[in-house]
This record gives structure tokens, C-alpha cells and sequence, in this order.
């Protein structure tokens, strides 16, 4: 067991010398220098402020911290691509799971032990029934669910909008938003790098149970063939429909569990239009698609992208240079992965042995 | 002598693969040269290798007595080479002559001269009989004339040395014979025509010599006038084949599969599958012959639960599956090796180990409560390699490494294996070299005479023949005939297919 880990863990340090992510992640650095050194900084202090302001101190904290949510809408998104799904719908399942959760976490007595999981729980419910109704939308009347997870996004947006308003307002604050979770419902905090959220263990149990049904199960076995060819999928005898359920199911209940996260964990209250403002569910699609979507990459890719954006903002506290610039960063490194990804498909052909198309490229 | 061409010792390797492996290759000029082989043997890899798609890692290439050095396709056609590849390279939209001269039009102060290009294309193709409209859109055009126009392609372009990569896999025998016609008429002309094949009739009846490639390696290089099949084949495999083998006499026994009524409704609600009744019984392979579009496919289909039927039943072994899905029809007994194994009977993207369990997966000897025992997933996989012979680097590469025979071989492996009462065979051997083929067809028989019950599609008829115990005719989505092939001639199959003893009894 071990050693299989340890032998996968090697084979991708290899494969990763090679692979297209390196040489974007150099591309865009060198891109940034050049923008800060245009602009009249010096690119390596402010490369020094990102790299310290995001490994040391409070920074390691705040990227750790700002990890979970990324890492965890990565892993509820790359499950339902691997299945070829396209479910854009994270944000939705995110917010609603996650006002669900905050929900129980205030209005439900009892000791912490207990709310918090159920919180969690409930978190996750919620947000697995709005990643089911897209499935269902599909399986039964054939509405595609890139269109209807997408626009659910917006609804969930609206009921909670009107729930957090008009029900669970809490008058004593200025802002539109519930009232604070009480003590005792809060995530707790490991004694580890001044304070870092427990469910940054979630999140890696997440990440190894799906590495495990995926490396050793039926379901990922089924799940990944489904995405690779739907057809042979359903020559084989899978059920295709029942197993476009389940992951949706799977998609929104994590998407749940990190929206409870982000507020009983981190906001401590549910502010109308907050949880979206810092789009982790789309940073955890692109940490997905760079991942191409497996479980151990996503998290190391998830934990780079958070470091980038923790170190963008020390980087603009101590060089000022502005923290987009980490944005910048992250949207180079997508767009060169995509152009080597597709220079790469062009190439492949004419390598392979027996392929009779081989002699597609290159061709007047 | 001065050959028109000649490779030394050409190499190639790939990870676990030697693809060519020293290969000398001579062709005199004004010859037709045949290249002979499995698949897998290395035919196109050397081909590719010829053309400058890519660098051989030992060897040299010889135009006219001069060395070469291709680094591109571009410098291959320079140097008067053509390649006519399996699948054409054609701008739909665009005209037969804006196909042709594409990238060396005629130019007229600057512009594109359109009518000096059609005139151009005409002229190539009279002179040739290359029978083609160079105005009609490529769109438009059925296959045996698509091929034509990438011979013009080649012409155009001055090419002295014309390869055709596997030209009649997918000509209908009419258009087999006008191609051969214009190879003939381009090797009066001069030119000399390497053509690569694994048909034996075809290296017969149109080679002048023939070069047969085994497991990357040149093995023999022959005047075809002074051989024969059976040589040929023996170079090929290695071992005599048996060409033409009946299926030996065996009683069929009790229904397996019984199909009553049924219709499969297409688009715009015309029925494709016509009521529909027969009977598979155990000990006995059911051949449904029919022109390709004549409703098989979607019988098949039908049957597997891949699509509905309209009307009917269907029962399995006293089941009714009628109703049933895919999961449903293979528990109830039924296994399917499809037509088409790119696009459904293999994943291209999983490993070979993966393509084998596909179907198995849930099977209790290979997983508990939903995890996979992996050890028990390695022996399946490796019992299947070994008894099939299927050759793959690794069982954890992807399968989309494989030969088009191994390919097919880890389909039928793994259908073969579920040991169901009935099997689909769907052209199981279509595009399938000697080896595999009579492969394939001793595994069908095989499976017969241990008592199972085979429905199998092809369009080979001499296939059909050589195997069945009856012979049912599909013509436009009805079952037109049942026939013993035993007092059955392909010319009298053949009027069945084409519907033409219908128009005999209305007159």
C-alpha cells in the first residue's frame, strides 16, 4: 500500500519534469518578472514578498486556510468531469449547502460535538439535492446539465437571498446577513501554524478516499469509463443515468460541506452574496482542469493556487505591487497549459505505432 | 540497375516495440509493387517512415540510386513521392480541382486561376481515366471517387512514385476493378505504384512483385507471377492457414434465443427492423447476411439493449428480456462483440487491463462489495493475454497501442469469456489480417461446439459460408430469406441481398 503511494508519488514527480504544468509555471513567472520589471518594480522583491508573505508566519495560516475551499470545490467538480459531466453548478450547491449548514448551526442547541457534524451534515444534504436536480433534469427529460447546473447557481443565489432577508436577518448589525454562529458551533482550529481550520483534514480525507475509489473501486471504475467513452460505458452494462445521480449527488454534497466550512469555519456569518464574491468554485474548476482532474495533482495544485493568492496580497502589502498580479499569474498558467495540451494533441499521431491515421500531420 | 527506390536497413523502435526492424525494401521503376502483411507488422509505420513523417532510427532511403533524407512530407513529395492514405485528407466544401491544386494552384497576374486548374485537374484525369467531375463538391462524392481525387492530389504534384495505403478496404468490388484499372494505366505511363495490402487476391491479381513484411522484419521479397497464395500466406503467419475451412457438422440443440415480431423504429418513425422472427439455438451459429444499412446494425442493437424495440419479444434462455437493459440482457446470458471496436467495443483512452474487464467488473471474482481485488483483476487480465495472445507492450498502457487484430482480440476475449449462452458476433473479422481472422472465426467455432449459440453479422459472405449453420437475409429491415449454406451459392445469396428475388417473383 505504501509502496504503491510511494511508487505513484515518483512516477509523477517524472512525469511532472515533462509535463506541460512545468513549463507554464515557468512561462508565466517569467511573464510577471517582465511585467513588474516593465513597470518599474523589482520582480525579484516582490517574488521574494509572494514566497514569503505565502510559507511564512500568518501567510503558511491564511494559505492553508484559503486551500480548503479551493482543494474542495476542485474535488466536487473533477468527480463529475471524470464522469464526463459538465457541472457548473459548484457555486450553487456551495451556497445553498452552505446556508443550510449555517442554518443548524445557529438555531440548533446542543454541544459542539454534535452540531458541527450535523451542521456538516446538513450542509451536505442540501447541497447534494441541488446537485440532483440538474441529474434528475437530465436522466428524466433530457435538459443537458452544463445548462441547468449553471443556471441554478443563480436560483440558489435568489433563495437565499430572500431567505437571509426576509427570514433570518439579523437586525442587530448593519449588514444583510444571519446571525453570527454561536461559539460552540464553530469549526474548531488545530494548534498547528497559529490556528488552521479542521477541515483541511476533511479535505485530505476527501482527497484520499477519492484517490482510493478511484485507484480500487467499482464506482470509479464505472465513473471513469463512463467519462472516457459513454458508449462502451453502456455496452458494458453500466448503468450510465443511475451513475450521472450519484455523482451529482457526491458533486453537490461536497460543494455543501464546503460552503457550512466557509461560514461556521472562516465567515461565522452567512452575508447575502459573500460566499460567491471570492469564486472559489471557479478557481476550483481551473485547479481541476489543470489537475486534469485527479485527486492527489488537484491537491497540490489547489494548495499553489491558494499560496499564489495569499502571496499576491502580502506581495501588494510589502512591494506594492498590486495582487492582481497573482491573478494574472494564475490565468497565464491556464492558458499556456491549454496551448501546450493542444499542441500536444496535434503532435501525438504521428508517434503512435499502429495507428493508421498516423499520417494525418504533415500532409499538403 | 537503378531502382527506383530503395530502403536500407530501416529501423524503427518504439517503447516495447520494434516496429521495423532492418527492413531492406527494393522497387524497380515502372513496377507494382505490393506490400504484404499483417496488421501490426509494420506496413504503415514504414510507409510513414518513407514519407518523411518521421525520422527511422537506423537506415537510408535511395531515390534513383541518390540518398535522401526526408524531414517532412514535404520533402517526400518533392522528391516525387505520393501517398494515398486510408482515410482521405479532403476539404469537403471545396471542388474536386480546389482539392487538387490546393497550395500549388495555377496563378494568373497573382490570382488564382481557377479555370487553368480545372482544366489542369481534367486533363490529369482523362489521361489516367480517372472518371471525375473536377467541379463537383467533394461533399458530394462517394468514396471510390474521393480516392480518385487523392490520386490526382499525388498527380498533380508530379509524384513519380505513387504509395497507396490499403486502397480497397473501402471500395466496393466495381470500383476495386477501375482502380485497378488506373494503376494499371499509371504504370504504362511510367510511374511506379507501391501498394499495401493484406488481401492476397489483390497482390495476385495486380502486383509485380511482392515484398511481405512479419512482425516488423522483410521476410521475403517476391516476383508474384512465380508464387503463389499459400507461399505468401506461409511468409505472412509463419505457418500454412487453411483458407477455406467449412464448419464441421454439428446438431443444434434446444432455442437459446427466440425473437418474435420485432421492430426497431429509426428516425422519422420508419421502421428499419421489419417483424422480425427467429430463433438461435444452442450448438449453432446463426450468419445474417445483407448489404451494409439493411437493418442489421439496428437488430443487433435491438437485441443488446442499446436501443428500443417497438414491438416484439425477445426471450434469453425462457427469460424475456424485452424489456430489459444492457446490465439486464448480459446477466440474462447474452455477450457482444460489437461492430464497431474503436468507438464502442474498446475505450481508446484505458488501459488494455481496464478494456478487459469492461462487462466483468461487477462480476463476484473480481470485486468485493464494490472494491476491486486487485490481484484477482491481474490474473483475469493475464489468463486473457495469454490464452488470446494478445500482444500489448503492458496491460497498463493504453489500449490505443494495439494493432486493429489485437484490438479486436481483447473484444473478443473478454465477450468469450463471460461464457454466456448466446453470443453476438458483430463483423467480428472486418478489417482483420489472414491470422486473426482465422483466429477469430476457430474461437467462433469453438465457442459453437462447446454449445453456445452465435448470432453473427458479416458482410463477407464467404465468411457467412465457411461458418454458419443458417443463413438469415436481411433486406431493407426484413428477414427475406433462411438458408442452408450447404446447398448455397454467394450469387444466389446475393440476389437475396439486393432484394432482387423479389422483383423475379413479381414478374
Amino acid at each position: 500500500m505504501l509502496e504503491r503511494v510511494l511508487n505513484e508519488v515518483g512516477d509523477m514527480s517524472r512525469r511532472a519534469v515533462r509535463s506541460p504544468v512545468t513549463f507554464s509555471l515557468l512561462f508565466a513567472f517569467a511573464l510577471a518578472a517582465a511585467i513588474v520589471a516593465v513597470t518599474g518594480g523589482d520582480p525579484l522583491a516582490a517574488g521574494g514578498e509572494m514566497f514569503t508573505g505565502a510559507v511564512t508566519g500568518s501567510g503558511l495560516r491564511n494559505t492553508l486556510g484559503r486551500s480548503v475551499p479551493i482543494i474542495g470545490m476542485a474535488l466536487a467538480v473533477s468527480i463529475a468531469f471524470r464522469s464526463g459531466i459538465i457541472n457548473l453548478g459548484g457555486e450553487g450547491q456551495m451556497v445553498i449547502g452552505g446556508l443550510a449548514g449555517t442554518i443548524v448551526a445557529i438555531y440548533v442547541p446542543g454541544p459542539g460535538y454534535v452540531i458541527v457534524p450535523l451542521a456538516m451534515l446538513a450542509g451536505a444534504v442540501v447541497g447534494a439535492v441541488w446537485g440532483l436536480l440538474p441529474a434528475y433534469g437530465q436522466t428524466w427529460l433530457r435538459l443537458p446539465i452544463l445548462i441547468t447546473s449553471l443556471l441554478l447557481n443563480y436560483v440558489a443565489r435568489a433563495i437565499t437571498g430572500y431567505l437571509v432577508r426576509f427570514q433570518l436577518l439579523d437586525d442587530a448589525v448593519t449588514l444583510t446577513s444571519t446571525r453570527q454562529v454561536p461559539e460552540t458551533a464553530r469549526m474548531p482550529k488545530m494548534p498547528i501554524f497559529g490556528g488552521v481550520s479542521l477541515s483541511l483534514i476533511l479535505v485530505i480525507v476527501l482527497v484520499a478516499l477519492l484517490w482510493m475509489v478511484y485507484a480500487r473501486s467499482v464506482a470509479g471504475y464505472e465513473s471513469q469509463m463512463t467519462g472516457f467513452n459513454m458508449r462502451s460505458a453502456r455496452y458494458g452494462g453500466i448503468d450510465v443515468e443511475q451513475r450521472t445521480v450519484q455523482v451529482m449527488v457526491v458533486a453537490g454534497a461536497i460543494g455543501g460541506l464546503i460552503g457550512t466550512h466557509l461560514i461556521i469555519g472562516e465567515a461565522l456569518r452567512f452575508i447575502d452574496g459573500e460566499l460567491v464574491l471570492a469564486g472559489f468554485a471557479w478557481t476550483g474548476l481551473l485547479v481541476s482542469l489543470l489537475a486534469v482532474n485527479r485527486p492527489i495533482p488537484i491537491f497540490i495544485t489547489g494548495m499553489f493556487f491558494s499560496a499564489l493568492q495569499i502571496g499576491g496580497l502580502a506581495m501588494q502589502r510589502n512591494a506594492g505591487v498590486s495582487w492582481r498580479l497573482s491573478q494574472v499569474l494564475q490565468a497565464v498558467v491556464i492558458v499556456a497549459v491549454a496551448c501546450r495540451l493542444a499542441i500536444r494533441r496535434g503532435e501525438r499521431p504521428s508517434t503512435e505505432v499502429s495507428d493508421a491515421e498516423s499520417a494525418a500531420v504533415g500532409e499538403v | 540497375m537503378t531502382f527506383e527506390l530503395e530502403l536500407r536497413g530501416i529501423t524503427k523502435r518504439y517503447p516495447g516495440v520494434l516496429a521495423n526492424d532492418a527492413v531492406d525494401l527494393a522497387v524497380r521503376p515502372a513496377e507494382i509493387h505490393a506490400i504484404v502483411g499483417e496488421n501490426g507488422a509494420g506496413k504503415t509505420t514504414l510507409m510513414s517512415l518513407l514519407y518523411g513523417l518521421f525520422p527511422p532510427d537506423e537506415g537510408e532511403i535511395f531515390i534513383r540510386g541518390e540518398r535522401v533524407e526526408f524531414s517532412s512530407a514535404l520533402d517526400a513529395i518533392a522528391a516525387g513521392l505520393g501517398m494515398v492514405h486510408q482515410s482521405f485528407k479532403l476539404f469537403p466544401t471545396l471542388s474536386v480541382a480546389e482539392n487538387v491544386v490546393f497550395r500549388q494552384e495555377p496563378r494568373r497576374r497573382g490570382l488564382i486561376d481557377r479555370s487553368a486548374g480545372v482544366a489542369r485537374v481534367s486533363d490529369l484525369a482523362d489521361r489516367y481515366g480517372l472518371a471525375v467531375d473536377p467541379e463537383a463538391a467533394v461533399e458530394d462524392l462517394p468514396v471510390g471517387v474521393l480516392q480518385r481525387v487523392e490520386i490526382l492530389k499525388a498527380l498533380y504534384r508530379d509524384a513519380q512514385v505513387l504509395i497507396l495505403d490499403e486502397p480497397t478496404a473501402v471500395l466496393t468490388p466495381q470500383e476495386r476493378d477501375q482502380l485497378f484499372e488506373v494503376i494499371r494505366r499509371l504504370r504504362e505511363a511510367g510511374r511506379t505504384i507501391i501498394f499495401i495490402t493484406h488481401k492476397l487476391g489483390e497482390v495476385m491479381a495486380i502486383s509485380d512483385r511482392v515484398t511481405v513484411l512479419r512482425n516488423g522484419r522483410a521476410v521475403a521479397d517476391l516476383v508474384t507471377a512465380e508464387t503463389d497464395p499459400a507461399e505468401i500466406t506461409l511468409h505472412m503467419t509463419g505457418r500454412a492457414v487453411d483458407l477455406d475451412r467449412r464448419a464441421p457438422e454439428h446438431q443444434p440443440d434446444q432455442a437459446v434465443l427466440e425473437v418474435e415480431n420485432l421492430t426497431v423504429l429509426g428516425g422519422h418513425g420508419r421502421a428499419v427492423v421489419k417483424d422480425a422472427s427467429f430463433q438461435v439455438r444452442s450448438g449453432e451459429i446463426v450468419g445474417i447476411a445483407g448489404v451494409a444499412g439493411n437493418g442489421q446494425s439496428e437488430l443487433i442493437e435491438a437485441l443488446c439493449g442499446l436501443t428500443e424495440a417497438d414491438t416484439g419479444a425477445v426471450t434469453l434462455s425462457g427469460t424475456d428480456i424485452t424489456m430489459a437493459d444492457v446490465a439486464g440482457r448480459r446477466a440474462a446470458g447474452l455477450a457482444y462483440i460489437p461492430e464497431d471496436r474503436y468507438g464502442v467495443g474498446t475505450i481508446r483512452q484505458a488501459s488494455v487491463s481496464e478494456n478487459l474487464l469492461i462487462g466483468h467488473h461487477r462480476e463476484e471474482t473480481v470485486q468485493r462489495r464494490g472494491w476491486f481485488d486487485r490481484g484477482a483483476v491481474a490474473r483475469l487480465t493475464r489468463r486473457l493475454v495469454e490464452v488470446f495472445d494478445i500482444k500489448a507492450g503492458s496491460v497498463a498502457g493504453p489500449v490505443s497501442t494495439l494493432s486493429g487484430g489485437n484490438l479486436q482480440k481483447v473484444v473478443v476475449a473478454r465477450e468469450m469469456e463471460h461464457g454466456t449462452p448466446l453470443l453476438i458476433a458483430e463483423q467480428p473479422t472486418r478489417g482483420l489480417d489472414i491470422g486473426a481472422i482465422e483466429f477469430v472465426h476457430s474461437q467462433l467455432i469453438r465457442y459453437r461446439d462447446q454449445g453456445g449459440a452465435v448470432l453473427m453479422v458479416s458482410a463477407e459472405l464467404s465468411e457467412i459460408l465457411a461458418l454458419s449453420t443458417r443463413i438469415l437475409v436481411m433486406f431493407e429491415g426484413s428477414i427475406v430469406a433462411t438458408l442452408d449454406p450447404r446447398t448455397v451459392d454467394e450469387p444466389e445469396i446475393g440476389l437475396y441481398m439486393t432484394g432482387a428475388h423479389l422483383e423475379a417473383a413479381v414478374a
